[in-house]
């Protein structure tokens, strides 16, 4: 009837968690659920990745007819810009060579990144806003939401393995006289690196607890696996060896057609998922691998301005990327020496790939590539004005004695402001890198400043952010996505597409001058930036005169 | 884990035993010492202010976190251990719920009942009809109230022997209040039990046999509702044609304020008799007499005696 009060704990009688039993009650039911949910996107994963491959075989067969076409290939194919960005085939003069040269990163790479994402939405996600303890509360064990889960990823890298597997063999990449060995090995590479996705993405989200945290450890760590196979397949191939990424590239189809390396792949998968599984019946619901911290019982007045309250909730991603750039600047820099050592080998066939040789141009697509990465930051910042329309965090904001504009020109200035930082930082690591290797410090703030040249460029994307975040606010988060990833797709496989020169020229990537290997020109860097400030007010003008609409 | 050295074995006629449950996330003591009964066939109020622990322990009832100490007992089973084969005998409803946002709210209470024990294809009907819920509607395009609805309506279509309802009928409109009610009352007329969380005191009145009201993470009260309420006081509105000769020092009357002839005090429900003999004395031209409220009880723990906890730096 009245208070009792009990001492703190009764002791250790339950602090050893009993396992759970029917771990796996449900699964039957929830592979139905993730299929249903998950219908449109699988299908479109699998359309693409295979058709990807098979368009680029079928374009490949036409123009690489003769074994001197594929010569040449091979030739312009052995530079250091396509060891970087998708390394070289092990058998270059060849078709499949030459295919899996263009096309067999991107596919693997895009299959790892799909299936990290797609297994954080039916996971860390559904836990974070509360679906799955309905769920839980059901007959469904402990583990059968994130089995079901993790069975329809890896049946995905399955069928785009066997897809990839099928269109090669049909196309004819196999030599005259070797079966189908090649094709069954590069199907089963784009399989092993993707089921690798499925565990990282596994992983992941069990050890944070909002799947925006997942996607980003997932995403750190398939980037790292990139960059050290990068570097790996720049040097002299060790540090291939430190990334999964690299197993599926030396599985070497057509050349020495290995497939032990796919064990490699799998033993990884295993191994990653028992930890996973580990991990969520050691856990409770809800919780990541870290408690929530007690935070201050008040705030600063900074947080009542749209820019402070913005600059506090995104401290985790700013300090990420920041920190992404600095490692991978110094990285790039430390490195440029030993690969200019091996360039002088490339010749003079490879002049118009590489556009051009020696120390300045590989420099240049290093710059390149930090770009890319700020070019990330700034779009998932200036997304962000989506993403808090949806949730319904911008009202609160609104209600109070702030203008639409006044709140989204704050907002906006991280992914400005922000991206100018990081392009001079990455820029600034670089040089300092390679400076110190060639005892020249002058090259920090020369490579600082070619950085800095593609701002107007990642202004382009925000500025398309913006735009569509005012006019198609349902569809701008994955249609600005969408946009980078064609982007990229074109640059990769742009001639393949039969696409006009001037189109490709017209890409905010490649209308920015090369540099430092080519002169600085004004005149494109302005209309970047006037193209990208109409985006913008395009955009915010919108904004102003719509409804507001809730996710 | 359940059969500790010092306690008994869980009874028969309980649903849930709660005993000295503790739960900490970090640094923060959620669950102190909890302890918490729902006899089977009862309908058991579980009334406490936000965050003194209610969800945590039904969270633990239902097997999503695992108690550092203490014993909890469901339906003769560990809620973690044996979390799946419980769950064929439970239905829950959280008091906000999420739903698949491209899935219609038919497609969610149709998954929902696909992992649930034996249903009742007719009651599920009927509840959508009752309920008035449009099952062809994609979730995103529903209310807080209908997606609540979705989760009632997957919960009372099952014949489940406990029904854990974590403050069930938040964003329903009275009408649908008045359905989840009469829908309650035929669940314990069917002999089964209910343990529901809530802070609408009207609610647990009306529907609860027993009550247990917790604290930062701790039992203060329990009991049925008129044991509890002869732990508090009736309040009593007169008007008197004489004067209030004596009565505010007669005892058992507490508060005693008079203006204009009429007279307001509160009673100790086992003096009323010997109040009321002594107010007849005085004329009185009218009479209200309203019984003790839960919310009173409510706010005698959670008003003053917090204002106090709180001044001694707690």
């Amino acid at each position: 009837m009245t208070a009792t009060t009990h001492p703190a704990t009764q002791g250790a009688e339950s602090a050893a968690r009993p396992p759970a039993t029917d771990t796996l009650a449900g699964t039957g039911t929830m592979i139905r659920l993730v299929l249903r949910r998950n219908r449109v996107r699988l299908a479109v994963w699998w359309v693409v990745l295979v058709g990807l491959f098979a368009y680029v075989t079928a374009y490949y067969k036409d123009i690489l007819a003769t074994q001197a076409a594929l010569d040449d290939f091979a030739a312009v194919s052995n530079v250091p810009s396509i060891k970087a960005l998708t390394g070289l085939a092990a058998a270059p003069n060849t078709l499949g060579g030459a295919v899996w040269t263009k096309i067999w990163m991107t596919c693997a790479l895009s299959l790892a990144f799909g299936v990290l994402f797609l297994v954080t939405r039916n996971g860390r996600a559904d836990e974070e806003v509360g679906r799955t303890e309905l769920l839980r509360s059901r007959m469904l064990g402990l583990h059968a939401y994130s089995t079901a889960s993790w069975l329809i990823n890896a049946v995905l890298c399955v069928a785009v393995g066997a897809g990839v597997a099928l269109v090669s063999a049909a196309g004819g990449l196999d030599p005259a006289g070797t079966g189908i060995t090649g094709s069954l090995i590069v199907g089963t590479s784009i399989t092993g690196v993707g089921l690798v996705g499925v565990a990282v993405g596994a992983v992941a989200g069990q050890v944070t607890s909002t799947s925006r945290a997942a996607n980003a450890l997932g995403s750190i760590i398939l980037g790292a696996f990139y960059v050290l196979r990068m570097v790996g397949d720049l040097g002299d191939g060790r540090l291939t060896w430190a990334s999964p990424v690299g197993w599926g590239q030396q599985m070497q189809p057509w050349g020495a057609n290995r497939w032990w390396p796919f064990l490699l792949l799998i033993l990884l998968t295993a191994a990653l998922l028992a930890l996973a599984a580990r991990l969520e019946a050691r856990r409770d619901f809800g919780a990541g691998l870290f408690p929530e911290r007690r935070g201050r019982p008040w705030a600063p007045a900074r947080y009542a301005t749209p820019l402070g309250l913005a600059l506090r909730l995104q401290r985790g991603p700013i300090i990420g990327w920041t920190a992404t750039i600095i490692l991978t600047a110094l990285l790039f820099g430390s490195v440029v020496k030993a690969m200019t050592d091996l360039m002088t080998d490339a010749g003079g066939t490879a002049a118009d790939l590489l556009r051009g040789t020696g120390v300045n141009a590989l420099l240049s697509l290093l710059v390149a590539m930090i770009a890319m990465i700020t070019t990330v930051f700034a779009i998932q910042s200036a997304v962000s004005l989506r993403t808090d329309e949806a949730s319904g965090i911008i009202e609160p904001q609104l209600v109070g004695a702030m203008s639409r504009t006044h709140w989204a020109t704050r907002r906006l200035l991280i992914p400005v402001v922000g991206a100018a930082l990081l392009l001079l930082l990455g820029g600034a690591g670089m040089g300092a890198g390679y400076g110190s290797n060639i005892g020249d410090p002058s090259q920090t703030g020369r490579l600082a400043l070619s950085a800095l040249t593609y701002w107007p460029a990642v202004m382009v994307f925000v500025g398309i952010a913006v735009a569509l975040f005012g006019w198609l606010p349902r569809l701008a988060i994955p249609l600005t996505w969408a946009v980078l990833a064609a982007m990229w797709f074109i640059v990769l496989i742009g001639d393949a597409l039969h696409l006009p020169s001037w189109l490709l020229n017209l890409l905010p990537f490649s209308a920015t001058p090369y540099v430092p290997y080519q002169e600085l020109t004004w005149p494109p860097l302005v209309i970047m930036t006037l193209v990208a400030g109409a985006f913008v007010w395009a955009g915010l003008s919108r904004f102003k005169h719509r409804d507001l609409q809730p996710g | 884990m359940n059969q500790t050295p010092q306690g008994q074995p869980p009874a028969d006629d309980l649903a849930v035993e709660i005993r000295g449950l503790t739960k900490s996330f970090g640094t923060v003591n959620a669950l102190r010492g909890l302890d918490l009964t729902v006899p089977r066939g009862q309908v058991t109020g579980f009334l406490g202010p936000n965050g003194s622990g209610k969800s945590t322990t039904i969270r633990i009832l239902l097997g999503l976190l695992h108690a550092d100490g203490g014993r909890a007992t469901m339906l003769g089973g560990d809620p973690w251990a044996d979390a799946v084969r419980l769950h064929r005998s439970i239905a829950y409803v959280p008091g906000d719920v999420a739903l698949w946002p491209n899935l219609t709210g038919g497609e969610a209470i149709d998954i929902l009942c696909r992992l649930s024990g034996p249903l009742d294809p007719n009651r599920k009907q009927l509840m959508l009809q009752r309920f008035d819920l449009d099952p062809t509607k994609k979730a995103r395009a529903y209310s807080k109230g209908n997606r609540q609805k979705v989760a009632l309506v997957a919960a009372l279509a099952s014949k489940a022997e406990l029904l854990l309802l974590d403050e069930p009928t938040s964003g329903l409109d009275p009408l649908m209040e008045a359905a989840f009610t009469e829908s309650i009352r035929e669940v314990k007329a069917d002999g089964r039990s209910v343990l529901l969380s809530s802070h609408i005191f009207s609610e647990v009145e009306k529907l609860a046999d027993q009550v247990t009201i917790i604290r930062d993470g701790v039992t203060v009260e329990s009991g049925t509702i008129p044991q509890l309420r002869h732990l508090t006081r009736s309040q009593v509105t007169v008007v008197l044609g004489r004067g209030v000769d004596g009565l505010a020092t007669t005892p058992g009357v507490h508060d005693l304020q008079a203006f204009d002839g009429h007279v307001t005090f509160a009673v100790d429900d086992q003096q009323l008799p010997a109040v009321l003999a002594a107010v007849a004395q005085l004329q009185p031209s009218s009479l209200v007499a309203n019984p003790p409220s839960l919310e009173e009880l409510f706010l005698r723990h959670y008003g003053t005696e917090l204002i106090t906890l709180n001044g001694q730096g707690r």
